[in-house]
C-alpha cells in the first residue's frame, strides 16, 4: 500500500470535553501507533432481582 | 530516534478540573504508553456496601484475551509536514478518570485498554408481571 501523509494548517479554536474515562485518550500530537481495546459486559445474569448476596471476596 | 520529524504541538491555554485513578496529564512527547484500567461496577437499590468484596479472578472478561489482529500488509509511507506547528487556542476537560490520558505532544507507541463488568442488584419485585 502507498500511503503518503501532506499534513497542512491544523488550527482549532476551544476544545471543550466533559471527561476522559476508561482508558481513553485525548491527545494533541502525532503518533506512530495507536492501540484501543475495550471490554463491557452486561450480560443478562449480571441483573440480581432477590436478597443481596456479597459478590465473591477479593481473593 | 525518531524516524520522522513531528510536529510541534501549540495549545496556549488548558484547564484540567480532577485527574483521577491512575490518569495521567503529560505536556512534553513520550515514547510508550500503555493504560490498563478494570472496574467491576455494581449497583444496588439499597445502600449496601461489604467491604471486602469483588474479585476480578470470578469474572472472566477480565483475564480473557482481546484479539488484535497484527498488520501483516506492507506499509510503503512518507509524511510531509507542510506546516510543523499544530494550534490550539483552549483545551477545557472536567475530568480525566480510570487511566485514561491527556496528552499534549508526540508519542510513539500508545496501548489503552479497559474491562468494565456490570453488575446490577435489585430488590424483589412484590408485584411481579410476567
Amino acid at each position: 500500500m502507498n500511503f503518503q501523509v501532506y499534513n497542512r494548517d491544523i488550527c482549532v479554536g476551544d476544545i471543550r470535553v466533559i471527561g476522559v474515562s476508561s482508558s481513553s485518550l485525548l491527545m494533541v500530537g502525532d503518533a506512530e501507533t495507536i492501540q484501543l481495546a475495550a471490554t463491557f459486559d452486561t450480560p443478562a445474569e449480571s441483573l440480581i432481582i432477590g436478597p443481596f448476596v456479597p459478590l465473591s471476596p477479593d481473593a | 530516534m525518531i524516524a520522522m520529524l513531528q510536529r510541534i504541538a501549540c495549545v496556549d491555554h488548558i484547564k484540567v478540573d480532577s485527574v483521577s485513578f491512575s490518569s495521567i496529564f503529560q505536556i512534553g512527547d513520550s515514547e510508550q504508553i500503555c493504560g490498563i484500567s478494570r472496574a467491576i461496577a455494581v449497583q444496588r437499590e439499597a445502600e449496601i456496601f461489604y467491604t471486602n468484596e469483588g474479585s476480578f479472578g470470578a469474572y472472566p472478561i477480565f483475564s480473557e484475551a482481546i484479539p488484535f489482529e497484527p498488520m501483516t500488509e506492507s506499509l510503503n509511507g512518507s509524511t510531509q509536514n507542510l506546516n510543523p506547528v499544530l494550534k490550539v487556542r483552549n483545551i477545557g476537560i472536567m475530568g480525566a478518570s480510570s487511566s485514561s490520558v491527556v496528552h499534549i505532544g508526540n508519542s510513539r507507541h500508545i496501548s489503552m485498554e479497559a474491562r468494565v463488568k456490570h453488575i446490577r442488584q435489585l430488590l424483589p419485585r412484590r408485584n411481579h408481571v410476567d
